[in-house]
């Protein structure tokens, strides 16, 4: 009986073998073997100001316009809710790798260039939790010496090396659901000069950012960055309230094929780091606020095998 | 315990009869969508497959983020927007050659299979002609058709309709390795 048992066994175990689905489990096992990475955290290589761990592909270039109208509380009739002024951010970015980009841009806000590189030396996958991309700029500030900032204060250099402003950013992401996707980002700024001896050269700062898909093709983004600056301490030593705010944005992805159009509300008018983490005035309490819009369109320089045939 | 040493060897034999497979890790998988305004074609060199030479039954698996695009930004929508690889990460066929061929046997035959594909995660059966070259020890198995995208309700928006060909020709080139 036993044998027989053990016969029937044999019989079914070959029978088993023969079915296409034992066929395609076979694929299915050696498939799961693979590293699978993930995909798209982001849509774009920005949330709204700040950068996610996005690159772009090899040999790709990402042009960027980015633009922050005036203050949605300056009135109706003297700046038709801040649509009568504009400040700009052009910016080109190119893949030299897939995990390696480099930037750069021109903002109008205090005649700024910006000069960045971002790596990725991390990557989400079914062995790995999460995304980590490392991102270095530099600021270059061209306005003529003697400047007022909106902070009131007076700002002279003597010399190009008190012009620079260096940031240095990890960027942390995972993608929890195909919808849901979230990063932070511990910042460092250092200032080679500062407007005034109460402020520190360096600024310490944490962000953090999301992204929810509405739908395929929208999604809601957000992002905060808290500095970690002693305000009551400021206004000790200074006898004036810490006249910067922390940041927040938050705004639609829209994408279309080749373009991404982020449409935002946010309290800074700085689109690079320098600008939005360590000198937004705006708050969001009194509708100091701005709205922006970023537009990003990106070309392929990698050649289409199909017109080489 | 004779009785278990025949079920044993029977077992083995089985195995040997039914499991005269031949397998594939690096098949190549296109497609090309051709419209007047955009052509676009995309390659997956990683197609696992199998075919079992006793009952010639046939299984195709790969990984949709697997397929490479010269734009990457397009590979990214083709992931995203339209297979939408994170909720159907693969695509497979599963089938049985019609005719009655031994492809143990060295040689060139026309075959046909029939089965089922799925795509997007909607499974139709289908039916693919193709050609295979055996020389016993491989087999090489090159076969085209054409997938209609309304048959795995795969979405085109309005504003790139005329951009992506509303039948998509795809290619198959599989190098098998008898195991």
């Amino acid at each position: 009986m036993k044998a027989k048992i053990l016969f029937l066994f044999g019989m079914l175990h070959a029978a088993q073998l023969l079915g296409q689905d034992d066929l395609l489990n076979m694929l299915n096992q050696e498939d799961a073997k693979k590293t699978t990475y993930t995909q798209a955290t982001f849509k774009g290589t920005r949330f709204i100001n700040g950068q996610t761990v996005e690159t772009i592909a090899k040999k790709h270039l990402n042009f960027w316009i980015s633009h922050r109208f005036g203050a949605l509380n300056s009135g109706f009739m003297d700046n038709f809710l801040g649509l009568d002024e504009a400040k700009i951010r052009l910016g080109l970015e190119y893949g030299i790798s897939d995990v390696w980009l480099v930037g750069m841009g021109r903002s109008t806000i205090e005649k700024t260039y910006d000069f960045y590189s971002k790596y990725k030396v991390l990557r989400q996958s079914n062995a790995m939790p999460i995304t980590l991309t490392m991102y270095g700029s530099l600021a270059t500030n061209t306005m003529p010496t003697g400047y007022t900032l909106p902070s009131g204060n007076m700002m002279r250099y003597e010399n190009n090396l008190q012009r620079q402003t260096y940031m240095g950013q990890l960027l942390i992401a995972r993608k929890f659901t195909d919808k849901l996707s979230l990063q932070i980002m511990p910042t460092v700024l250092h200032n080679n000069k500062v407007e005034s001896v109460y402020f520190d050269n360096n600024l310490y700062s944490l962000g953090m950012g999301g992204r929810y898909k509405l739908t395929n093709r929208l999604s809601l983004s957000a992002e905060y960055y808290k500095n970690i600056v002693d305000t009551q301490n400021f206004l000790e030593t200074s006898g004036t309230p810490y006249p910067y705010q922390d940041s927040f944005s938050i705004g639609f992805d829209i994408e279309t094929g080749g373009h991404v159009f982020q449409l935002h509300f946010t309290n800074s008018k700085g689109m690079i780091e320098k600008h939005f983490i360590s000198q937004t005035t705006g708050t969001w309490a009194n509708a100091d606020i701005f709205y922006g819009f970023n537009m990003a369109r990106t070309f392929s320089f990698e050649p289409d095998k199909k017109n080489k045939k | 315990m004779r009785y278990l040493i025949a079920v044993l060897g029977l077992i083995l034999f089985s195995f040997q009869v039914n499991g005269q497979l031949y397998m594939a890790q690096n098949g190549e998988v296109s497609f090309f969508s051709k419209t007047p305004l955009e052509d676009i074609d995309a390659l997956n060199k990683q197609v696992g497959s199998i075919i079992n030479t006793d009952n010639n039954e046939v299984a195709v698996q790969m990984r949709v983020t697997n397929f490479v695009f010269p734009n990457k930004l397009m590979q990214e929508h083709f992931n995203e927007n339209y297979l939408e690889s994170d909720k159907f990460p693969s695509a497979t066929f599963k089938g049985k050659i019609r005719e009655s061929v031994d492809l143990k046997v060295p040689g060139t035959y026309s075959v046909t299979a029939a089965g089922s594909a799925t795509i997007h995660g909607v499974t139709r059966s289908i039916e693919i002609k193709g050609t295979i070259v055996s020389t016993g020890d491989q087999i090489s198995l090159n076969c085209q058709f054409d997938i209609k995208l309304v048959d795995y309700k795969i979405d085109i928006p309005k504003i790139v309709f005329a951009k992506i060909a509303e039948v998509i020709r795809v290619s198959s080139k599989i190098n098998y390795v008898k195991k």
